[in-house]
């Protein structure tokens, strides 16, 4: 296989299994906030605000297989 | 034939327009989108290169600037205008910072927080405005001409966001020295002081609690290591993380318009707005949680 066809393959592979860790745990994070809402709803603005920081924390990885795929595509 | 109301009669015809806008941008195709992950050189002062994220961020300067100072020239005790809504914008950062620190600690942070907010909305959203990739210079590149932007969006520069994080981690580093102290500050990394105890439990006889206490001192001088670590570590994080989301959304949208130009993008415009607040509001989020987990003391056992 020459380099241009396993870049491009790379960069999908890159990509696609970066994102399973972080969708699920982006789930796991709404399934416990949404527990939580639905016993206290009166702590929304608690929940809500910390839910939002902690699934940037998890995207973030996504958005490094993101940028490695990225990188695979336009610059090398 | 039914009588076609009004909101019936904007639908249909919207929905018109938005077909021969797609029709039109099917027949007329759009060049090829050119990607340039780093940031091209508008022209250079003595050898210091000028790129257009780096015209782009002096524009977000100045329109932050020059609202503020609209907004404040002859203030009214009630507001009206545009010194309302900024108003409104500064007393919603208030009560997200405030909501989150505290009365006092929020005050001393709102500054850092509102400011890494508002430059960061201000970057993504202006990055949005037609003619921000698209007004430039004609290059020749290999084989065909393409043009290279003016003005680029300033968060899609590797340097802004970089910047940017590295600013509030020596400011989180600041708060956290002056509200704790140098040394106390400085024990939640090096925390060795339980490793020298047990140490000289050992040598003083008491050899069942001395090594117990190594092997527990050791663990916590190691975890002492893995924080200064992360610490470290959280400047990469933010950086990728803004860079990598304006980024992504950038090429995004080239992509959609370069597919099916004026219609596809509409949607994503959309999305590239949200995303924009939440980053902004993730960045300064995040530094204002870090501010305050380095100004509340540790607890001693």
């Amino acid at each position: 296989m020459d380099p241009e066809t396993m870049k491009l393959l790379a960069a999908g592979i890159a990509m696609g299994l970066g994102a399973i860790g972080p969708g699920i745990g982006v789930g796991i994070l709404g399934r416990g906030a949404m527990e939580a809402l639905g016993r206290n709803p009166e702590a929304r603005g608690a929940i809500m605000t910390n839910m939002i920081l902690v699934i940037a924390f998890c995207e973030a990885i996504a958005i490094y297989a993101l940028i490695v795929a990225i990188i695979l595509l336009f610059v090398i | 034939m039914p009588k076609f109301g009004r909101r019936s009669k904007i639908i249909i015809i919207s929905l018109v327009c938005i077909l021969l806008l797609a029709m039109g941008g099917i027949l007329f195709p759009v060049d090829e989108p050119e990607v340039s992950l780093p940031a091209e050189e508008v022209f250079s002062i003595g050898g210091f290169e000028i790129t257009n994220t780096m015209l782009a961020a002096w524009l977000s300067i100045l329109v932050l600037g020059g609202v503020c100072y609209a907004a404040t020239r002859k203030m009214k005790l009630v507001p009206r205008g545009l010194q309302n809504v900024v108003e409104a914008a500064v007393e919603a950062l208030l009560n997200f910072v405030e909501g989150a620190a505290g009365k006092e600690y929020g005050r001393k942070f709102f500054p850092l927080v509102a400011t890494i907010f508002l430059f960061v909305i201000a970057n993504a959203w202006l990055g949005l405005i037609p003619g921000f990739m698209s007004i430039g210079f004609w290059q020749t590149g290999e084989e065909d001409k393409f043009i290279e932007p003016l003005f680029r969006g300033a968060n899609t520069d590797i340097n802004v966001p970089l910047a940017l994080a590295l600013v509030s981690f020596v400011f989180v580093e600041y708060w956290g020295i002056r509200s704790q102290g140098f040394f106390r500050y400085m024990k939640k990394f090096i925390n060795v002081r339980p490793l020298f105890h047990s140490l000289g439990q050992v040598f003083r006889g008491k050899i069942r609690s001395g090594l117990g206490g190594m092997v527990t001192g050791i663990i916590g001088a190691f975890a002492g290591f893995i924080e200064m670590l992360s610490e470290l570590i959280r400047v990469v994080s933010f950086t990728f993380r803004l860079f990598g989301n304006m980024t992504a959304g950038e090429l995004l949208l080239l992509v959609m318009i370069f597919l099916i130009p004026w219609v596809a993008a509409i949607p994503f415009y959309g999305l590239e707005l949200f995303l924009g607040f939440v980053q902004a509001l993730i960045f300064g989020g995040l530094t204002l949680v870090f501010l305050m987990i380095a100004v509340t003391p540790v607890e001693e056992h």
